[in-house]
């Protein structure tokens, strides 16, 4: 009997030492920031990329006296919730942000989990910054929602293109995980690709997402034999599978995703392979990376043992956030500020040599700015390493 | 279709040893161990630690996997299988321990080798290429060779060997077993510890064509389970054939259903699905389990 | 009933009605509400799992009856514009006709394979949904609206949800009242002579049908009560969240439903509910350990589990029957 009540005893003690977990204290007042995503579990890869890349910048902040908003120093720390990559968890991850008073959250990383979250955001004030590129999460009547990277139906188009003026291709095959996103950011695929001209020979290959062995998914692909060959919304682990089976299959042609990569991973899983394969990254190409970029990378480097390059993609949301506080203190408390200022807000982009500027784009896809303007780096790996094939702007 | 039956050879291979020490553990202690897959991709990233870490030959890699997994294994068996096991009143009991250790093994990996995908370099370099007819890469060939004298090693050893006739004895009937005093509590530690080893084995192996990720754990638990219905669980004749089988049909059912593409998984898992209705012991399994 | 169980019983749905929501209006903790809320529906579907448990059955396809249900739910809102509150139960008897179809076949398997089938059953639905026309495919179906006004006789009973100022609250409630009613059946149906027989399955299937139980007619009835609890807990969660996708409910759904059975306790009708409440609450709250979570969270299932492989309400075994 003893031993019992020890167990209930101690069951009940965790839990209200849970619940009343303590607060950090701070110096300067502090700003709380939100992260609802997945961080544990098979697509953990996705959202610690992302909660790393916060965590990494707020430290920096916080490092070198904080943010100054609206004369006030504030120190930035960052709330984060795994919601495991299930839709109802991020409700319930949304939720707390609300009881921490928290209006500003970057993620959810799925379309599901974007789409969920939608009720609880806008009743409770909250602007959040998904990686899902469903449309109707960013146009009216929907208006909280700010896309937090490039759409691949704005980066495909772009890539299609330049291959068609620079490489001749005209035919294109597409391949993807039988999940909503890719399936999804495939038929955006096929009918940009429909729309340029280009003639689509394979798009109905669909694979697992838990599929070990790729060769027998891309072989049909193959037998089609296009010039281009895409990996539709491509999880960073599958896609080096895939290319080394392509590849092993004598396909000779071209392949690209419009997601973004990371180049040691592919070095890793397909080695020389890989080489000229084409993706979409962000700012830290030799060519385009600014101090604050590289300075960034190693800091992310020191605090989590090895840099994710699909960060580059990531480490603007927070960023977008901070510097929009900042054009209007207002809107720390008022969500509606922050829309107001959306409209106008223009600032020097830091991660990027030359006269990039960070502001609200996404007026062409979605009738109103909600989405950030990050540049559309189109990278080519070689040899371990990601160079810029070319740099767009989405409007 | 020479490139198709390959294809579903060469996954096969793969399966049919993934599937083999799921069966042997359900076989001697009736547990479904959803941490199998975890086991496998554990086995996989000791594999990365040494090869491409520590820049030890592959072998060593594939021994240390084998080695650690089958320690790792005789300690779960032993400190948490065994007195679940004797104190629960219904032996169904077991799967939220073998989800607890999934979740836990999860979290180890999470922790210590990180988020990423890894692969080690190429083993063999080269591509067998049979006139376009049929195209194989030198490594992958070398790995379903070796998978395949994994799994005549291991039928050679519970055929032949004491543990082995044991570990056999204990599966047909757990009591009589007993009586004949074959000791339960030791060879259920080790049918456990040489389960958890060939899901380490095969995850080593398997680092050098497909890599590893901590993704890839729950899902092969899953497809390891469908891998041993079909051949009928806790029968080892059944688990080969049921990992030739499920290999065989991803690889004919890619290619012939291509064209219908979003369909190919739903018309495999539901012929599965009829399939197990209509005979549920699978080809060579006991009824009722 | 005894007075004790009364007892029991009363102090429950006061807890439920009135401690919970008073106490988190006095603490603040709004965010609870819809943890809360997740908790109750979930444990609808537990509850359905443990009733097959009870005829002898491991469940670990309930996740495919909860995304029936939702879609069931959400196509007939958004494509036919029926009521929400008549897609209710709609969605549960959707639910019951397609395991009842599903059921006749399968529930002959036992043990592992029963499980395993029920099992690969969650990802064909899963593919369904993403392969058929009438689910929206990868898109899912978005922006559905929330539950409208429900009144009889131009008697209203439950105002507008879009209306409301506390929708979260009126959710909390209705889940609830769901989970109260449930398990209410749940307790009736244990307690009965149907009860009896099922536990008559769930010891020994061929003595029970030597002595003329209808083995066959007792699994499907029971299997789809199952079912039809899975399709109510997906079509509520369907309003909350207000989308929903293939994925919306997954194989990890399935397993965790069978899981929070397994914890609670096998044995009791309100294992199923705590269990639910122990994990699911539980991983919110561990959200402080930040990248520990997962790892405390598993550590502590495996101590559970050790101390307690009963499930943690045969804790209370000795203080008498709890059934």
């Amino acid at each position: 009997m003893k031993r019992r009540s020890f167990i209930k005893t101690t069951a009940l003690s965790t839990v209200a030492a849970l619940s009343f977990a303590p607060m950090a204290l701070a110096e300067n007042p502090v700003l709380k920031i939100g992260f609802v995503g997945v961080t544990s579990g098979p697509a953990a890869a996705w959202g610690t990329s992302n909660q790393r890349s916060m965590e990494t910048r707020a430290a920096w902040i916080n490092e070198t006296g904080g943010v100054t908003i609206g004369g006030t120093a504030y120190d930035v720390e960052i709330v984060s919730f795994d919601d495991q990559k299930d839709p109802k968890r991020a409700i319930a991850g949304m939720e707390q942000m609300a009881q921490a008073g928290i209006h500003y959250v970057v993620g959810p990383n799925v379309d599901d989990g974007a789409a969920a979250v939608r009720p609880v955001a806008e009743q409770n004030g909250i602007m959040y910054f998904p990686y899902a590129f469903p449309k109707e999460l960013y146009t009216s009547p929907a208006s909280n929602a700010v896309l937090g990277m490039v759409a691949n139906y704005q980066s495909g188009p772009a890539i299609y293109k330049y291959l068609m003026q620079n490489n001749g291709i005209k035919t294109v095959a597409f391949v993807a995980a039988n999940e909503s996103d890719p399936l999804s950011q495939r038929d955006g695929g096929v009918e940009a690709a429909n729309a340029l001209g280009l003639q689509v020979v394979s798009s109905n290959v669909t694979y697992q997402v838990d599929t070990t062995d790729f060769t027998p998914v891309i072989l049909p692909v193959i037998q089609t034999q296009p010039d281009l060959l895409v990996l539709s919304g491509v999880a960073p682990a599958a896609a080096p599978q895939l290319i080394r089976s392509a590849r092993e299959l004598g396909f000779t042609g071209l392949i690209s995703t419009e997601t973004a990569q990371d180049a040691g991973v592919l070095q890793e899983g397909a080695g020389q392979l890989a080489n000229g394969f084409i993706s979409v990254g962000g700012a830290s190409t030799p060519e385009l990376a600014s101090d604050m970029m590289r300075e960034f990378v190693d800091r992310y480097t020191k605090m989590f043992g090895e840099y994710n390059d699909e960060s580059n993609t990531k480490v603007y949301a927070l960023e977008y956030i901070l510097e929009t506080l900042k054009a209007n203190p207002a809107a720390i408390e008022n969500v509606e500020e922050f829309k107001t200022t959306m409209d106008t807000f223009e600032a020097p982009n830091p991660y990027m040599v030359g006269d990039a500027k960070l502001s609200y784009v996404g007026m062409s896809s979605f009738g109103q700015r909600r989405q950030v303007s990050v540049p559309l780096v189109v990278n080519v790996f070689n040899d371990g390493a990601f160079e810029t094939l070319f740099v767009a702007q989405v409007d | 279709m020479e490139q198709i039956l390959a294809n579903g050879l060469y996954l096969g291979a793969q399966y049919a040893l993934i599937a083999l020490g799921l069966t042997l553990i359900f076989s001697l202690m009736n547990v479904l161990n959803f941490a199998h897959g975890q086991m496998y991709v554990f086995g996989g990233f000791v594999t990365y630690t040494v090869v491409a870490q520590f820049g030890l030959p592959f072998v060593v890699g594939l021994l240390l996997s084998g080695a650690i997994l089958a320690v790792i294994g005789a300690l779960i068996e032993k400190f948490l299988f065994r007195p679940v096991i004797r104190k629960s009143k219904r032996e169904e009991s077991t799967m939220l321990l073998a989800a607890g250790v999934a979740f836990f093994l999860d979290a180890v990996i999470l922790l210590a080798f990180g988020e990423k995908q890894r692969g080690i370099p190429k083993i063999v370099d080269g591509v067998m290429n049979l006139n376009f007819r049929l195209i194989m890469p030198y490594d992958r060939i070398m790995v379903a060779v070796l998978a395949v004298a994994a799994i005549i090693g291991f039928i050679l050893y519970m055929q032949y060997s004491k543990p082995g006739r044991a570990m056999r004895a204990l599966a047909q009937d757990r009591v009589a077993a007993q009586l004949m005093g074959v000791d339960v509590d030791r060879y259920s530690m080790l049918g456990f510890a040489f389960g958890a080893m060939l899901a380490g084995v095969v995850g080593g192996l398997l680092v050098a064509i497909t890599g590893v990720n901590l993704g890839m754990g729950g899902p092969t638990s899953i497809k390891a389970f469908m891998m041993i219905m079909i051949g009928g669980a806790g029968v080892i004749s059944g688990a080969i054939a049921g990992g030739f089988i499920l290999g065989m049909m991803e690889s004919v059912g890619l290619s012939v259903l291509a064209a219908y593409g979003n369909i190919t998984y739903l018309v495999i898992f539901a012929s599965l699905l009829i399939f197990l209705a209509i005979r549920p012991q699978g080809l060579m399994g006991k009824p009722w389990g | 009933m005894t007075t004790k169980n009364l007892l029991g019983l009363g102090t429950f749905l006061i807890t439920v009605f009135v401690l919970v929501p008073v106490g988190i209006s006095v603490s603040g903790r709004w965010d609870f509400y819809y943890t809360l809320t997740s908790v109750a529906l979930l444990s609808i579907g537990a509850a359905g799992v443990w009733l097959t448990f009870y005829i002898g059955r491991i469940n670990i396809g309930q996740g495919a009856y909860a995304l029936i249900g939702g879609y069931v739910s959400a196509v007939l809102v958004v494509k036919a514009d029926v009521s929400f509150w008549l897609t209710l139960p709609l969605a549960g008897l959707f639910c019951t006709t397609v395991s009842v179809l599903i059921g006749l076949p399968i529930l002959r398997l036992r043990g592992v394979y029963f499980a395993m089938v029920t099992l690969v059953l969650t990802e064909v639905t899963r593919l369904s949904a993403l392969a058929l026309p009438v689910t929206n495919g990868a898109k899912g179906i978005t922006s559905i609206p929330l539950p409208g006004e429900l009144s009889i006789l131009g008697l209203t009973i439950i105002p507008d949800f879009a209306t409301m100022q506390n929708p979260k609250l009126a959710f909390y409630l209705l889940a609830a009242f769901l989970m109260v009613v449930s398990y209410a059946v749940l307790w009736r149906i244990v307690n009965s002579r149907l009860g009896h027989l099922c536990r008559s399955l769930q010891q020994n299937e061929e003595l029970a049908a030597s002595i003329g139980v209808n083995v066959a007619y007792l699994r499907v009835l029971a299997y789809g009560i199952s079912s039809f609890y899975g399709g109510i807990a997906g079509a509520v969660f369907v309003a909350i969240s207000q989308s929903i996708y293939p994925s919306s409910f997954v194989v990890t759904d399935s397993v965790n439903f069978m899981l929070y059975c397994f914890l609670g306790g096998l044995g009791y009708v309100s294992g199923p509910m705590l269990g639910t409440l122990l994990l699911y609450f539980g991983w919110n709250l561990l959200s402080v350990a930040k990248e520990y979570q997962l790892l405390v969270y598993a550590s502590v299932m495996i101590a559970l589990m050790l101390a307690v492989p009963n499930g943690v309400l045969s804790l209370f075994d000795r203080k008498g029957d709890r059934k």
